[in-house]
């Protein structure tokens, strides 16, 4: 149905010709689902932009892309536009822009049916509601406007509209990546139903290995602009046939079990045209040897439906198999570390958010409900809840960046109640006992100064003047970042190093609690586990003590002894990690660990 | 397969801008503002004439060998008073576009930051003396009151402020909500140091671009007092008077008013060029919106 041959992607101007992406094959047939699992960098995206034809400028496919017998990349703009749509429906990540916010759900339905179901209002009536049905959203939607959606149902609206025209082909780009654990497993689950019952193709594109396994019948892993392994969901799952394949199995962190040593893959996912004519994972494999730095390896056939681009796969196939099988096996948490006296007492905070609009009707928002948690020196809790149960509201509270309408909050004995009221030296005391890392690290670094500059600038208010040189370098030697980074400024950095550059400037505080709001959600996975067993080993080195903020309970495992779920701006339920997330109690919980489960285990069936 | 597997299509490459490449247009902007510069610095030890000798046997001369723009209604040399008329048109418009950047630019950086009663007050000030029309307040102004040269600078400042204010406002309201601004507050910097060393250079783009466009109106503001005759000049020639005093004569001797008029007309565009070339740089290298 679809097929791509030597789809190669270049990036091409007087200046420059580098390529994005080489060399990528793809069979798709109908009514089957095709997994693109890539990190970021890795093309998969651009892949499927090339396909539909809307390649950002000043960018060139060549090769061959085949769509039942029609030429795709040969064709007009004109054609193109009958094909797109129409034949070929697109869902994008972001569900809060794809939809025109002055439009009702139902008017941007209308627009995109075909013409032949645009005739009488009453036909177009029932039509709409039967495109909002199969996509389970109630028949009032049509009147709703985009942002009285939720952000599962908008994603419901988009996708409905991706259908309208009954392509025979749907490309889902990172279409669950903005939602919410519970949201996300809804619209897997709907994309799966709708595309048995159509009989239709789907071309999911995902950074997430698990959302590829639990709903795809073929994944292919993209590695810097090239595809390194295709196999049947089920069978790269057990048995992976490529070494990158594999270190990303490892870096998915398990929901139901701690585990006591992250896998890190080492560096970090180099442009595609530095490794045009090599294996483009070898700088990071531990298989590499001369010939994988010689030639570029292709994509063939070592199995039935089995495609690898590893030179040396028939030698290393069983060390990988064996890797991931052991991964599996349980290790025991550590001993949690002695815990001191109380640090920071949060009592009955609430806060609400008042939303105004111009024509008066406002609106209330309650963020926090009545709050209490206290944390002891020495120990991690973690905080988890969805969107908007007010879990990051509680770190900006403790932080002073906003203020609880009520309630009491005391850090190190002193009433922090109002950062306002506090006067300089309590302020100070404050400020070196808790500090945070914030979840954007690419809005958390200021751009104008360079890694150094910043870091100096904290080591030399926490010190009151004068930081010795090596200070710096050896801040950033505790973050695992070499010394000759202080010359850097953060445009030149990834998003793992910036995220370690604002630990770093976190730690030249010297607090005793670190706040961390969901510092890896914006990273790749293999960033991920790097962040994470950092902060796990700054912690032992310094007996800090941690607040840990995250919707991804996967992680809060890893993180963890203690844990707090949030629902709504309340606590639902508390205890030790372990017992909440086996045994769970309260509703809330069960659906939390279920959707985060559930995942997991279809991909395992 | 069919023939056509490898065609390259779709090739719209646009002509990749590379940073370091200066575009004509900036380059011949840049060249008019040295070549000011020049004039306002080392004008005095130019081998020009004196741009006050007064010659009236030789008035109203066309260009020759020993006036190359030609005399005036009393024989002044017209290209040594263009020279000695640049530092009297750039300094004073220099001066108050600086001062309209340093006012406006803290006024806006507190406003946008701190927001609450500062926000509230400077923003309808700034509402205000938008109202108002610049250039007739400070005709009335010069006239009735009677400005001298930094006179005259001061009232373009306190006209030309809220300009810089707004955008600054606006910019900084911004970069505050940007979390590398909360996690400097909560390292727990003091605000001035916060808007001085974390807010203000990533807004530097916009208040330098400003800049320049104040300066051109100030150049422009000056000159229309002078022109007007309101300019109270210490006799030493600027460009506006000039151009007032060379109209009756632009039929017959158009270069008395003409190359003064240039001059002022290439400054304007090359500070304009240069300035918006500035941001784009700026923005690109990261900083800025």
């Amino acid at each position: 149905m679809l097929s791509l041959q030597n789809l190669t992607i270049r990036l091409a101007t007087p200046e420059s010709d580098r390529v994005l992406v080489q060399d990528v094959d793809l069979a798709l047939e109908r009514g089957r689902m095709l997994g693109i699992v890539g990190e970021s960098g890795s093309g998969k995206s651009l892949t499927a932009r090339a396909i539909i034809g809307l390649l950002p400028r000043g960018l060139v496919a060549s090769g061959a892309v085949r769509f039942q017998g029609a030429s795709l990349l040969t064709m007009s703009e004109r054609e193109m536009r009958g094909v797109r749509g129409a034949r070929i429906g697109l869902l994008m990540q972001d569900p809060f822009t794809m939809l025109n916010p002055l439009q009702t759900i139902g008017a941007t339905l209308v627009e995109t049916l075909p013409a032949a179901t645009r005739r009488a209002r009453a036909e177009v009536k029932v039509e709409v509601e039967r495109r909002l049905a199969e996509v389970a959203l109630p028949a009032d939607v049509a009147v709703r406007y985009p942002f009285q959606l939720s952000g599962g149902m908008r994603q419901r609206a988009a996708l409905a509209a991706a259908l309208a025209r009954d392509p025979e082909l749907l490309i889902a780009d990172e279409p669950t990546t903005a939602l919410d654990v519970t949201t996300q497993d809804e619209i897997l689950k709907l994309l799966r139903d709708i595309q048995q019952h159509r009989g239709m193709s789907i071309i999911l594109i995902t950074h997430d290995l698990r959302v590829a396994f639990s709903v795809c019948d073929d994944v292919q892993v993209m590695y810097a602009g090239s595809v390194v392994e295709r196999a049947p969901a089920s069978q790269l799952r057990q048995n992976p046939l490529h070494p990158y394949s594999s270190s990303l199995l490892l870096a998915e962190l398990p929901v139901s079990r701690y585990v006591e040593e992250l896998t890190m893959v080492p560096g970090r996912v180099p442009p595609a045209h530095t490794v045009a004519h090599q294996c483009a994972f070898a700088a990071r494999c531990a298989w590499a040897d001369e010939r994988c730095l010689q030639t570029r390896p292709p994509l063939e056939e070592v199995d039935a439906a089995r495609w690898s681009a590893c030179l040396r796969v028939g030698e290393i196939a069983e060390e990988l198999e064996a890797q991931v099988s052991e991964a599996d096996a349980v290790s025991d948490r550590p001993v949690a570390p002695a815990l001191g006296a109380g640090l920071v007492v949060a009592e009955s905070l609430t806060k609400t958010y008042h939303s105004s609009s111009l024509f008066g009707s406002r609106g209330t928002v309650r963020a926090l409900d009545d709050v209490s948690l206290e944390i002891v020196e020495g120990e991690s809790v973690g905080l988890v809840g969805e969107t908007g149960s007010g879990k990051s509201t509680i770190a900006r509270c403790l932080l002073g960046l906003n203020r609880p309408d009520t309630g009491r909050i005391t850090i190190d004995g002193i009433d922090a109640s109002d950062f306002r009221k506090l006067g300089r030296r309590e302020e100070r005391r404050v400020r070196t006992c808790v500090q945070a890392v914030f979840q954007d690290p690419y809005a958390s670094l200021n751009p104008a100064l360079s890694v150094g500059s910043a870091l100096h600038e904290v080591l030399e208010f926490r010190q009151d003047g004068n930081v010795e040189k090596r200070a710096v370098g050896e801040l950033l030697d505790s973050v695992g970042l070499p010394a000759s980074y202080a010359s850097r400024r953060p445009a030149q950095l990834s998003g793992g190093e910036r995220q370690r550059i604002a630990i770093a400037r976190a730690l030249a505080m010297r607090p005793r609690l670190l706040i961390c709001d969901e510092p890896v959600a914006a990273l790749d996975v293999s960033a991920q586990a790097v962040i994470l067993e950092l902060l796990r080993q700054v912690r032992r080195e310094r007996g800090m003590s941690m607040l840990f903020i995250t919707h991804d309970l996967s992680v809060v495992r890893q993180m963890s002894e203690r844990l707090i779920v949030l629902y709504r701006g309340k606590i639902v339920e508390q205890g030790d990690t372990d017992t909440v997330l086996d045994h769970p109690t309260h509703d809330y919980t069960r659906t939390l660990r279920a959707a985060a489960g559930a995942t997991v285990e279809r991909a395992i069936q | 397969m069919s023939a056509d597997a490898s065609v390259i299509v779709a090739a719209p490459s646009a002509p990749a801008r590379r940073a370091a490449r200066v575009p004509v247009s900036v380059a011949i902007g840049m060249a008019v503002l040295c070549a000011v510069a020049v004039l306002v610095i080392f004008g005095d030890l130019l081998p020009v004439q004196d741009p006050l000798a007064q010659n009236l046997s030789a008035t109203l001369k066309t260009s020759s060998g020993a006036h190359l723009l030609g005399t005036d209604q009393i024989g002044r040399d017209v290209l040594a008073r263009v020279v000695a008329g640049a530092r009297g048109s750039v300094v004073g418009p220099l001066v108050a576009a600086f001062g309209c950047a340093v006012v406006g630019g803290s006024l806006g950086l507190l406003a946008g930051y701190s927001g609450g009663l500062a926000d509230v007050i400077v923003s309808r000030v700034v509402d205000i003396m938008y109202a108002l029309p610049g250039l007739l307040v400070l005709i009335v102004f010069v006239g009735v009151v009677g400005g001298t040269y930094w006179m005259t600078a001061v009232v373009l400042i306190a006209l030309g402020w809220p300009y810089q204010a707004r955008l600054c406002r606006s910019a900084t309201l911004a970069q505050s909500r940007l979390t590398y601004v909360e996690a400097a507050r909560t390292i727990g910097f003091r605000r001035s140091r916060i808007l001085r060393r974390h807010v203000m250079p990533n807004i530097f783009p916009i208040i330098l671009t400003t800049f320049m466009l104040d300066f051109v109106s100030c150049v422009l503001g000056f000159s229309a007092l002078a022109f007007l005759g309101l300019s109270s000049t210490d006799g030493s020639p600027d460009w506006g008077s000039m151009i007032a005093q060379g109209q009756a004569y632009l039929t017959t001797n158009p270069w008395i008013s003409l190359a003064p008029a240039l001059a002022l007309v290439a400054m304007a565009a090359g500070a304009t060029l240069v300035g918006d070339w500035a941001y784009d740089r700026l923005a690109r290298r990261g900083v800025g919106e």
